[in-house]
């Protein structure tokens, strides 16, 4: 009996969830800019394709794709997920594993796996064994110079220091990047951010780090909600994905200034839900989509930085990159100067203790 | 007898009106049935079963023990004091290393719950134990990962030792089991959903208040006025109800914020200084406001179709026979319209209690009601268990409050028309 409502409410949900109609082959992504280099740099040059792409957008997380999976009523392909969905999928077998000895080389013989950089799990290669990788992205500090007539912020610190700085910060809702930048902006090394965190002192004093800013900070939950925040003058700084920056400063010429330090570098990957009709045709997508050319394609449009190495590479050759034809490297987060001043989220601490902590960062929002 | 049989009125086919009657009325009732059955059973498939499925899920807790059966029969005899005897740990290795790596991870998830750090222990030991090769077990556990010697992580597996818990409803109310299975409060810091749960409450009952005080006027006027001016006016109220419930929101940012035009408006007619703008949004202030005007034609419509009931020559008449204005309404109007207070007042707090998007844009600090604990839940952490349970308690606070709301007002004075 219960077996049979477990099973009739996942369908139910797993419907719910896929109320739109069935396509041939349905591609999850996050929506907006993201979605659209997407749709440019992996879709529009797929040229192997057997049937029509449905674009589809998401809110993140893994509820759809669990739902789908146990109901076994699978709808969805292949969705793009943060390293932390990547892994937890994986070790839930909500994705299917790939043999990446069948995707495509970098030049010069470089294996698939060698070709993708050190990504916050301590080595080389993709995060799980269910994800082929998309973009690097980052949390970063940004500012609007002219609500500094005098000196301009330069520092993470400067974010912390409302004395110097006097004025609003945005900062986001929830607590993954917001303990890092604290902490390097009171003096831990970037690369020994979670050592520190590891610890119960490391997160106090991450938070007392974040007390410091407490009465002058501006809560944000949406991507698009920082860049309205710093233009309105609402705060004089904001963290904000590097991102919407980049597309606020190249496509709308807006005046911002980041500032590249203690940024918290994350991925971006993609998987195949678990069950997918269109297994085989997902698995061509996928190697499509992240060969050198198609990494490289995507950032014409947008300042996420290719996760593969080669995929920069082909972009510090073709400079200027970007598709309004100026250059685009110094917007993208994966640049070796900035890497070194980078943060790298590290997925399996906050697969360990994100819950913890998000309910210690919301006691203390409310506070 | 026989003369009843007798006196029996027969139908032209010779069968008892009687029978005939029933005959006719039963096919009625198949034919009545079979009108509502597709309903019916829409109902039960997309509202009862998830329903008990989800309240299922919320005292399940078999995930782990299919996945440590052996360890947890061992663990019974554990008197969690000091570490637990070689014994414990041996079947612990086994039963990780023979486990399906889908299982480890599930399990891992679970155990996660209760202590942070199960998941990594797990994946890694999963991992390293291969290279172990005989017992004694104990120690080189221990080597393998330093948390093995951790008394921690051994008492967090009391709580799931049954197959069915109650640990996702104590976790929902800021309580939790400790490893004898006592119920203990959560440390300090990670008290966040009781704050919550009066919070949701409080702002749904003053989000039902301040509609029904700007609503009530309104609902009067449109019940009142001629129909060219009425029809103005519902068109105004129907308007922002048609428009999208992001846009809403958003304007609301833009009007509220510190820069923002209400903020200038202020300042500029000399009534607050520039550096004292108010911060109305980004808080419970703001998520009050927000839903407010959001809310407000949910509670406006079904007061205007019960005003509109209620013929105007009442109130004449009681002005008519001496009333104060103020008395004839509140004896004579008032208690005409209660129906439609209470309508709405349902429907406005029903909507305000599970509500999401808007405090999520614009809650900021402390605007966050209980919906957005739950979203976190089904998507982010994915607690299925603590999400229903959560989704459980709304639903039970939802159930008593109509009750105390059925005996206090009763529900047969709802009208929606």
């Amino acid at each position: 009996m219960f077996k049979l409502i477990k099973s009739a409410f996942l369908g139910a949900l797993g419907l719910a969830f896929a109320a739109t109609a069935y396509a041939d082959f349905t591609f999850v992504s996050w929506g907006g800019a993201y979605t659209m280099s997407q749709q440019k740099g992996y879709i529009d040059t797929w040229d192997d394709r057997k049937n029509g792409i449905s674009v589809e957008n998401y809110n993140g997380g893994l509820g759809e794709v669990r739902a789908q999976v146990e109901s076994g009523n699978v709808i969805w392909d292949v969705v793009d997920i943060l390293p932390s969905d990547a892994i937890a999928g994986c070790d839930e077998g909500l994705f299917e594993e790939l043999d990446w000895s069948t995707f495509p080389e970098a030049p010069g013989g470089v294996s698939y796996v060698d070709s993708i950089p050190e990504n916050g799990t301590g080595s080389s290669g993709p995060i799980s064994a269910c994800a082929a990788p998309q973009i690097w992205w980052t949390y970063v500090v940004f500012f609007d110079p002219s609500a500094f007539p005098g000196k301009k912020p330069k520092r993470i610190k400067d974010f912390y220091d409302t004395k110097k700085f006097p004025g609003k910060r945005g900062i986001h809702t929830w607590a993954s990047a917001n303990l890092e930048m604290a902490l390097v902006a009171d003096g831990v090394k970037a690369n020994k951010v979670y050592d520190v965190l590891e610890t119960p002192e490391g997160i106090d004093r991450a938070f007392a780090k974040l007390d410091t800013i407490k009465d002058d900070v501006v809560f944000w939950s949406a991507g698009a909600q920082p860049l309205e925040l710093v233009k309105s003058g609402e705060v004089v700084m904001s963290i904000a994905y590097n991102g919407r920056v980049g597309a606020a400063k190249l496509s709308e010429g807006a005046n911002f200034d980041y500032i590249w330090e203690g940024q918290v570098l994350e991925g971006d990957w993609v998987a195949i839900v678990k069950g997918s009709p269109n297994k085989d045709e997902a698995i061509e997508f996928l190697k499509h989509a992240t060969t050198c050319e198609a990494q490289a394609e995507q950032a014409k449009y947008i300042t996420y930085g290719p996760l593969r190495t080669c995929g920069l590479d082909i972009i510090k050759k073709n400079e200027p990159w970007f598709h309004t034809g100026v250059n685009v490297l110094e917007h993208m987060p994966n640049t070796k100067k900035k890497v070194k001043r980078s943060v790298f989220a590290n997925p399996a601490f906050w697969a360990d203790n994100g819950t913890e902590i998000g309910e210690r960062f919301s006691a203390w929002m409310g506070k | 007898m026989n003369q009843s049989a007798k006196s029996e009125i027969l139908t032209t086919d010779g069968i008892p009106l009687k029978i005939s009657l029933k005959r006719a009325e039963r096919l009625n009732k198949i034919r009545a049935f079979a009108l509502v059955l597709p309903l019916a059973l829409f109902i039960i498939i997309t509202f009862a079963f998830p329903i008990l499925s989800m309240l299922l899920r919320s005292v399940d807790d078999k995930q782990i023990n299919t996945v440590f059966p052996k360890t947890f029969e061992v663990y019974k005899q554990w008197d969690r004091k000091d570490l637990p005897p070689e014994e414990l740990y041996a079947s612990m290795f086994h039963e990780i290393l023979s486990a399906e790596k889908l299982q480890i991870g599930k399990a891992s998830t679970r155990m996660n719950y209760s202590k942070s750090g199960w998941k990594s222990l797990l994946k890694k030991s999963k991992r390293k134990f291969k290279k172990i090769k005989e017992g004694p077990y104990k120690e080189q556990m221990i080597k393998a990962d330093k948390r093995w010697g951790q008394i921690e992580f051994w008492k967090a597996l009391g709580e799931m030792v049954d197959p069915i818990t109650f640990g996702y409803y104590l976790n929902a109310v800021d309580l939790k089991y400790d490893s004898d299975k006592n119920v203990i409060q959560q440390p300090e810091n990670r008290r966040v959903y009781n704050s919550t749960w009066i919070k949701t409450l409080k702002v749904s009952v003053l989000v039902t208040l301040f509609t029904l005080l700007l609503g009530y006027p309104v609902a009067y006027l449109l019940a009142t006025l001629p129909l060219k001016l009425s029809n103005l006016l519902m068109i105004f109220v129907l308007l922002p109800f048609w428009t999208s419930l992001l846009v809403r929101t958003v304007s609301w940012i833009v009007i509220l914020m510190q820069k923002g035009i209400f903020n200038s408006i202020l300042v500029w007619g000399g009534v607050i200084a520039d550096e004292n703008r108010m911060q109305l949004i980004y808080n419970q202030t703001g998520t009050l406001i927000a839903m407010t005007q959001i809310l407000l034609p949910f509670m406006v419509l079904p007061l205007y179709s019960v005003m509109k009931t209620i013929p105007p020559t009442y109130m004449r008449a009681a002005l008519n026979l001496g009333a104060k204005p103020m008395h004839a309404f509140y004896r004579v109007y008032f208690p005409q319209s209660v129906p439609g207070i209470s309508a709405g007042g349902l429907l406005v707090f029903v909507l305000a209690i599970g509500y999401f998007i808007t405090p999520a844009l614009v809650g900021g600090k402390d605007g966050q009601l209980i919906g957005h604990w739950i979203a976190y839940h089904l998507k982010t952490s994915l607690n299925w268990g603590l999400c229903s349970a959560l989704g459980g308690i709304l639903l039970v606070v939802m159930l008593v409050l109509y009750w105390v709301y059925n005996k206090v007002v009763g529900i047969e004075n709802i009208k929606l028309g």
